[in-house]
């Protein structure tokens, strides 16, 4: 345990700090749709632009080919100058980058990772399936092998940005023989094929940002497998392992400020008997500060598991630890949130939708694996306990 | 400032001295035995204490200790936390730092002069802890401070809720004293204190699940109990994460009063928590005074309530404490 610091880790985080700041988009983010797309790359373009995309990438796809501590760096300027979540972008950035990175071939490389970085194409990842949700090993999506190319036949579900995105990272089912784990393939897919028919679906909170995928003979080209034909199961869980990386900084550093802006409008609101102010409810106190301690350890926690990472190449079980914490703790801040703010909490809309927030906040408990599933995987795969039915 | 919370190497050879040495030397299995309690063990082996280097870790060499940082402290305090060694060995660890000269301070790194705990009931006295053998009480009191025990009146042995550490209850009034970084980093020590016993608890219910059979299968394997046991490994990461985080980063600019106050106030659930899941784990057993689990449960009250409670810790989180 140390603090690490440099001249040179100073220069670079100003360098990052300067350039932040002239170049943070002014304008407010679309909340969907090709409208939000569109910005997302045109910012991912910017960053490219500036020097900044892919800090820890190859330098020979189009990245900087700094360490990890740089990367890091700019993960925490970056949400400490409010820049927009990578969004349509996330998984190009966060899962489908990285896992080529590590699993795909020179050409797989080659022909995507500069796009990516440049903000001209986009990633949606092709997993979840309506029978294959927790269980992932059970996807059925069938490809079979004709000539130089899969012909790919099934469904996926809970896309995000599945209708806005140019690629997929689509799991198959290459071989129904095999056992579960052992007949799938990691491929990439072209979401412009022949074939590909896409619903959109509505969240609760009212926004689109997931979609249902249908695939109808779709052909995919047999080069564009990552990892051996009937290998994808162990592709995909590296790209799973990297959800849980230094991409959560951002949105600790966002469930931190909520906090702090809670704990003002307590300190500011009338108390609902209309004596004193909310703060002076000692409950109120415990509530408020237990999750102050507990944003805290959120950030405690991903420093732990940053240094974590800096000596291990692909993401452990620990992961879930954080995860696990991160998405509890995000559904409390924002439900203490409406029960704090009374009626007028509850009104959409205004300069920050409360309401909104504390509705999608219910997805970080559920995508990417459950709550449930993460505590199989801690128990069985952090502390060792006999194992049950799943774990991922 | 990029805070790396992976042990150095030294780091881990501290950590696992001390460890070895308390796992040979002061098993929590010895507060089964009267004999051992009150910190009879630790006065046993205190020769061996002193000579690990424990007493002197964080303070300055020009001031006679081995100028190492308070993160290292906190990996001690864990370890003693792991055993519940007596909570005086903690105060023995911060006494130096609080000594206001050298005479005073090299007597307490070398183990001659011996402190423990002393804290403040309202108005009216308090608590000394395992004070057997001690000259001086780390008061904590608001802040912390280090007084001779003579001016606290004289002693009367109670009965309090660990059974397995001495307590006396003084009748003279104890001075306030103000909290500042003395404060903060004993704080921090008492929050690692409580970290160790969140890991030891859950180690205890670990090992427990995946022994015990029932319906024919281990218990772990029944989610009702893996679930608890992960809940668990996730209370004790994020205290420990952020005792060490805290440790870490102290007098670097971020607020320590609040980083130590979110540590103490995490360890304190963490610890009771896992030590209330232990002895569920551990069913009808777990309910005896034969099973340790209880010693963890007891001991993680005293600690907490040393550190000064949950309400304090809220109330110092949100810049409400007096
Ligand atoms: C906002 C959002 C975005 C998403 N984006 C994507 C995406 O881009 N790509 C993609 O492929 N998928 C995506 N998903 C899908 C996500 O990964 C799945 O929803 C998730 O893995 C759960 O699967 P399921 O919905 O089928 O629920 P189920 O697996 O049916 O789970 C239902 C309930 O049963 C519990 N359960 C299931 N199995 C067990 C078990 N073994 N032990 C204990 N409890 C169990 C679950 O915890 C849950 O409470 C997204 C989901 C959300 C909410």
């Amino acid at each position: 345990m140390k603090i690490i610091e440099s001249p040179e880790l100073d220069a670079f985080r100003d360098e990052c700090r300067a350039w932040l700041a002239d170049n943070v988009p002014r304008e407010k983010r679309p909340p969907e749709g090709p409208a939000m797309r569109d910005f997302d790359l045109a910012w991912q373009k910017r960053q490219y632009e500036g020097g900044w995309a892919g800090v820890s990438w190859p330098k020979d796809y189009g990245g900087r080919g700094l360490s990890v501590l740089e990367q890091l760096v700019w993960h925490e300027e970056y949400a400490r100058a409010g820049a927009p979540p990578s969004g349509s972008m996330f998984v190009a950035l966060s899962h489908a980058g990285p896992t080529l990175i590590v699993s795909g071939s020179k050409a797989q490389k080659a022909r995507h990772l500069p796009t990516i970085l440049r903000g001209e194409e986009n990633w949606c990842q092709g997993f979840s399936e309506p029978g294959a949700g927790s269980d992932l090993a059970a996807l059925k999506t069938r490809a079979v092998i004709d000539g130089d190319h899969l012909v790919v036949n099934g469904t996926k579900i809970w896309t995000s940005y599945g209708h806005l995105a140019t690629w997929q990272e689509l799991l198959v089912r290459t071989d129904p023989d095999l056992p579960r784990h052992k007949g799938i393939s990691w491929v990439i897919c072209d979401m412009r094929t022949p074939g590909i028919d896409i619903r959109p679906i509505k969240a609760m909170s009212g926004l689109t940002h997931f979609c249902q995928v249908f695939y109808d003979d779709v052909r995919i080209p047999l080069a564009n497998v990552v990892g051996e034909v009937n290998g994808g199961w162990r592709v995909a869980m590296t790209t799973l392992g990297f959800e849980r990386g230094t991409g959560t900084i951002a949105h600790q550093i966002e469930l931190s400020n909520t906090v702090d802006r809670l704990i003002a409008a307590a300190r500011d609101l009338p108390a609902a008997d209309g004596r004193g102010r909310v703060i002076d409810d000692g409950a109120v106190v415990a509530d408020l500060a237990t999750l102050r301690a507990e944003v805290l350890a959120l950030r405690s926690l991903t420093a732990a598991s940053v240094s974590r990472g800096m000596r291990e190449e692909v993401p452990g079980a620990e992961g879930n630890i954080v995860a696990l914490w991160f998405g509890e703790l995000s559904r409390r801040v924002h439900a203490a949130a409406l029960d704090l703010l009374g009626p007028r909490g509850l009104e959409r809309g205004g300069d920050h939708d409360w309401p909104l927030h504390y509705l999608e906040a219910y997805k970080w408990a559920i995508g990417g694996g459950t709550s449930e599933i993460r505590r199989n995987a801690i128990g069985e795969r952090v502390l060792g306990l006999p194992k049950g039915p799943s774990a991922r | 400032m990029i805070v790396d919370l992976h042990p150095t190497e030294d780091q881990r050879m501290i950590e696992e001295s001390v460890r070895a040495f308390l796992a040979d030397r002061l098993p929590v299995e010895r507060l089964r035995e009267p004999a051992h309690q009150g910190g009879a063990a630790e006065a046993a082996a205190w020769a061996e204490l002193t000579a690990l280097g424990l007493f002197g870790l964080g303070l300055d060499e020009a001031r006679g200790g081995l100028g190492l940082g308070l993160a290292e402290e906190a990996l001690v305090a864990r370890a003693l936390g792991l055993h519940l060694v007596s909570p005086s060995v903690v105060a023995q660890m911060i006494a130096p730092h609080l000594a206001p000269d050298d005479a005073l301070r090299a007597a307490l790194v070398a183990g001659e002069t011996r402190a423990a705990f002393a804290n403040r009931i309202g108005e009216a006295g308090g608590h000394l802890i395992d004070g057997a053998g001690a000259s001086h009480a780390v008061l904590l009191a608001g802040g912390v401070a280090l007084i001779g025990i003579d001016a606290l009146g004289s002693p009367e042995p109670v009965d309090a809720i660990d059974e397995t550490v001495r307590i006396a209850r003084m009748l003279a009034a104890f001075p306030a004293a103000p909290r500042d970084a003395a404060s903060d980093r004993a704080l921090l020590l008492l929050a690692a204190y409580l970290t160790g016993i969140a890991q030891a608890t859950r180690d205890m219910a670990v090992a427990y699940a995946i022994t015990r059979e029932q319906f024919g299968q281990p218990i772990g394997a029944f989610q009702a109990i893996k679930h608890m046991a992960a809940d668990m490994a996730t209370r004790a990461a994020a205290a420990e994460a952020q005792c060490f985080h805290a440790a870490v980063t102290f007098g670097r600019g971020l607020d320590d009063g609040i980083e130590a106050a979110a540590a103490a106030l995490l360890a304190e659930t963490a610890a009771l928590a896992n030590a209330g899941a232990n002895i569920q784990i551990h069913g009808g057993m777990g309910f005896t005074a034969e099973c340790d689990a209880h010693l963890y449960l007891k001991r993680a009250h005293l600690l907490a309530s040393l550190a000064g409670g949950r309400r304090l810790h809220q109330r110092r989180l949100l810049g409400t404490a007096s």
